[in-house]
């Protein structure tokens, strides 16, 4: 038996609110405001405190999956790039690179959304990148 | 006390200790095991509340056989009191070490985040209700101006569902709160004052006035003066004190001999 307490950031938005995972046996079961973190003052908004249900998902992507005549099959890392790949060089050849854009995301890493907006850039060439954190 | 849970824990009479740990300089819950003992010396009794009552009920439900030892304030233990009259936990799976809370006329010292209310503004103080107020403060208003300080008060509401999830005696698993048929879906602020009322309800004979609903609450909604309206009505009309004890409730009757004797219904009419 196992009960931790695990402080973090929320991750939906700019904010910053202050959280607290309650860890038992290694599944999250809740998330609870931090009371004296500066920034929320132990409060949290809806998104704030359903953090954990999104880490338990059941609809959470387990592996890539290529849309094929409309429906998502499921696919290995390599089949999927090459796809994307593909569809970017198609699109940014024919249309130019300021008709993709780039949306990070923030359940991602911070050095992951480095890489995401410098591929927008570098690779694609475009200064289309968005974030949801952006509020 | 620091002795006292070192003991608990090394002979066994609990296998883990709810407290409180400095960590990165937050004083968060902690679970004190009996693998580290070290780190009971480094337990600090406030100044943060958290519903650890809340914490043992998931425990007890992901491991019944779990023994629970659980530093408590007074709030804590009407909180443990009121879960056992629901059911959720069992008198022999939680020990509580007792802590200074609340000052009152026997004690002039209390550790609570209560002890300096926040100070209504000005637009509160014009529109809303202060939430230092008592009940009986608040019915010398006229009842055409309480229900428009009320309803300002529930109309700022953007439906976190954080006074529920903060409740330590809120655990039933499917809740009135979103369930279409009584409150309207997908509108904010919620459907008022429904929605504050269906909680106030359920809050009847349960509530134990912890405070914990209106510290989690973003935009100030005085609620905890609201459900010690609701008590206050089931101390008039039942003659019962929530949370005082762990025996039966007029409010949990299922399953066990009803031994409580019903009021005149007199009583009623005047908490009306």
């Amino acid at each position: 038996m196992q009960c931790k307490f695990v402080p973090s950031v929320c991750s939906y938005c700019g904010t910053g609110c202050g959280v607290l995972f309650e860890v038992i046996d290694g599944n999250i079961v809740s998330t609870l405001p931090m009371k004296t973190h500066p920034v929320n003052q132990g409060k949290l908004c809806i998104k704030g405190w359903n953090l954990h249900e999104h880490v338990n998902s059941e609809l959470r992507l387990k592996q890539p999956l290529v849309k094929t005549f409309g429906r998502f099959i499921k696919a290995g890392w390599d089949e999927a790039i090459q796809v994307a790949a593909d569809r970017f060089r198609e699109i940014v050849d024919r249309h130019g690179p300021d008709s993709v854009g780039v949306l990070v995301s923030a359940k991602v890493t911070n050095e992951e959304n480095y890489l995401a907006q410098k591929f927008a850039r570098a690779v694609l060439g475009t200064n289309n990148v968005d974030h949801c954190a952006r509020l | 006390m620091k002795a006292r849970v070192k003991r608990w824990l090394e002979e066994g009479i609990v296998d883990l200790f709810l407290g409180y740990k400095m960590v990165m300089g937050h004083p968060l819950p902690y679970s004190f095991t009996k693998a580290d003992l070290d780190a009971v010396d480094e337990m600090v009794d406030g100044p943060a509340r958290y519903s650890l009552e809340k914490v043992a009920t998931h425990i007890a439900q992901a491991k019944p056989e779990i023994k629970i030892g659980m530093l408590a304030r007074d709030c804590n233990q009407r909180a443990l009191n009121v879960l056992t009259i629901w059911n959720q936990l069992k008198p022999a799976q939680v020990q509580t070490v007792t802590v200074n809370c609340c000052p009152s006329n026997l004690k002039d010292h209390g550790d609570c985040s209560y002890l300096d209310p926040e100070r209504p503004g000005p637009v509160k103080q014009a529109t809303g209700i202060d939430n230092t107020l008592r009940p009986e403060d608040l019915e010398q208003m006229a009842a055409p101006e309480r229900f428009s300080r009320w309803m300002a008060e529930f109309q700022k509401c953007i439906k976190c569902y954080g006074c529920r999830n903060i409740c330590p005696v809120c655990f039933c698993k499917e809740c009135s709160l979103e369930h279409g048929d009584l409150i309207g879906r997908g509108s904010l602020p919620p459907e008022v004052p429904i929605f504050h009322l269906v909680r106030a309800t359920h809050m009847a004979g349960r509530c134990i006035d912890c405070g914990l609903c209106e510290d989690a609450c973003p935009v100030d909604i005085p609620l905890r003066l609201l459900y010690r309206k609701v008590n206050e009505i089931v101390k008039t009309v039942f003659d019962y004190e929530t949370g005082s004890s762990a025996d039966q409730s007029p409010f949990s009757m299922i399953g066990d001999k009803v031994t409580l004797t019903p009021k005149p219904m007199e009583a009623a009419k005047l908490a009306n």
